[in-house]
């Protein structure tokens, strides 16, 4: 390299760093589209080292949350009677942690049953963490590889489909909710058996795709999972149909659907670790109902 | 390297916020990015080469607790950042206005740009996706604005107050 070579590298240095760096990020892009192992072990790395401290901030988050709104609104209290208010502020917060550990009861009594009832093959998770942008719908989860957790599995609570397990650390794992616009689930409406997929559509909402126009479907339909998938078992509620149109032209209606499940307020969930006797064979397990990606 | 170090574990503390903290508020709209606010705020702090690096991996960050699976935002944050680094010189960027509207303005085409890669790669179609500009992008741009006049008066407090010879603030290098 001459000399002039070399101020001409020194001159465009910055410039040629900025563009290294952005194709890095693009390549970085291609490798996980195809899921190469390397990147996978970096991401569950990152994630392995962040995800306790994410814990322990919803710990906190839900402390203080359950303390504030007990105590906003006797801020404005006068001087008099300070003394009966401290001790009614005292006996309302031991009330709320009262009220609080017999609705975690309530809740987990009714996980348990749902669980003991369906099957043996599920684990419980807590949800740890929701997604850091709006584009994207996901929630982070305290289960991972070391608990049986794997790519692709169903994601689910008493109340219906949450999703499914998008990337895994050996403790931690990240669940792509129903409604991201990544997600598809294969099903069916229950009442006319009418098949369909079932799309995320942002902001808790779904969208019927490939539902056919000479299909008799009305708001209010219930729609189920189909089992043909192969991670969700068959009958599995996923919400119920909200709108329908068939103004528009073509083979297809549209339909919305609301899922039955308030993915804004999970807590706990259940992952699938091995498909439910109801479902498909390993046979039929079919792409129908990903689209980029597991 | 000291200042490197704790920028990379500032970067993680908002990352957890932003994932624990933020949507545990009732309105899920009123969500600024603060990982983005902090991105810009690299871009006064540090040179081309280790604030490119940092926003980079700031974007890693992002991408692996979210539901994107490709990593956008591995590609986003650092375009951001160098975009920051470009215009901070060429306009005035002081006051309550300049930098409210120099973050709303970063998120919207971070937004846009976000939009463009989830149409080109992921086989969205705009027509579904623009919807999303009006119920999530303008107002998460708006609070994220809005937020970004205190956040870099703390920033700026911070940083003056963690290293005794921190590196030229805003106001001398405008």
């Amino acid at each position: 390299m001459g000399i002039r070579d070399f101020f001409l590298f020194r001159r465009y240095s910055l410039l040629i760093f900025i563009v290294l760096l952005l194709l890095f990020a693009l390549v970085l892009m291609s490798l996980r589209a195809k899921q190469r192992e390397g990147v996978e072990f970096f991401d569950a790395l990152l994630m392995e080292i962040c995800s306790p401290f994410q814990k322990a901030a919803t710990l906190v988050i839900k402390t203080v949350q359950g303390t504030f709104t007990q105590y906003v609104y006797m801020v404005n209290l006068g001087k008099e009677n300070r003394m009966l208010k401290q001790k009614i502020a005292e006996l309302q917060e031991e009330n709320h942690r009262m009220k609080e550990m017999k609705l975690a009861n309530e809740r987990l009594s009714q996980l348990l049953q749902f669980r003991e009832k369906n099957s043996p093959s599920m684990i419980g998770a807590e949800v740890i963490g929701q997604d850091p942008s709006s584009w994207f719908k996901s929630v982070t989860i305290n289960k991972g590889e070391r608990d049986g957790v794997k790519k692709g599995m169903a994601v689910i609570s008493p109340a219906g489909v949450i999703g499914q397990i998008l990337k895994t650390a050996p403790h931690y794992a990240t669940v792509l909710l129903l409604t991201d616009y990544n997600s598809a689930v294969d099903s069916i409406v229950q009442r006319t058996r009418a098949k369909t997929i079932v799309e995320g559509k942002g902001e808790n909402r779904c969208q019927l795709k490939y539902l056919r126009r000479a299909e008799e479907v009305a708001v209010g339909d219930v729609v189920v999972t189909s089992g043909l998938g192969g991670n969700f078992p068959k009958g599995l509620m996923v919400g119920e149909i909200k709108k329908v149109d068939k103004k528009g032209h073509g083979v297809f209606q549209y339909a919305e659907l609301v899922p039955s499940v308030d993915l804004t307020q999970l807590e706990e969930v259940f992952v699938i670790i091995e498909p439910l006797p109801s479902s498909q064979p390993q046979e039929e397990k079919v792409e129908k109902g990903k689209k980029t990606r597991k | 390297m000291k200042r490197i170090i704790f920028s990379l574990l500032v970067g993680i503390l908002f990352l957890i916020l932003q994932t624990t903290l933020l949507p545990s508020f009732p309105i899920h709209r009123i969500r600024p990015d603060i990982l983005l606010i902090f991105t810009l705020y690299l871009a006064f702090l540090f040179p081309p080469i280790f604030g490119g690096i940092l926003a980079f991996l700031m974007g890693t960050l992002m991408d692996l607790f979210s539901g994107n699976a490709l990593g956008f935002y591995t590609f986003s944050r650092p375009l951001v950042f160098f975009a920051a680094q470009f215009f901070k010189e060429r306009f005035y960027l002081e006051g309550f206005y300049s930098q409210f509207l120099f973050a709303f303005v970063s998120a919207i085409l971070e937004g846009i740009l976000i939009l463009i890669l989830m149409n080109a790669l992921q086989s969205l179609s705009l027509g579904n996706l623009y919807p999303l500009l009006f119920t999530f992008l303008l107002p998460q741009s708006f609070f994220t604005g809005l937020a970004t006049p205190p956040l870099f008066f703390i920033f700026q407090k911070g940083s003056s107050l963690l290293f005794p010879q921190p590196e030229k603030g805003m106001k001398e290098r405008v």
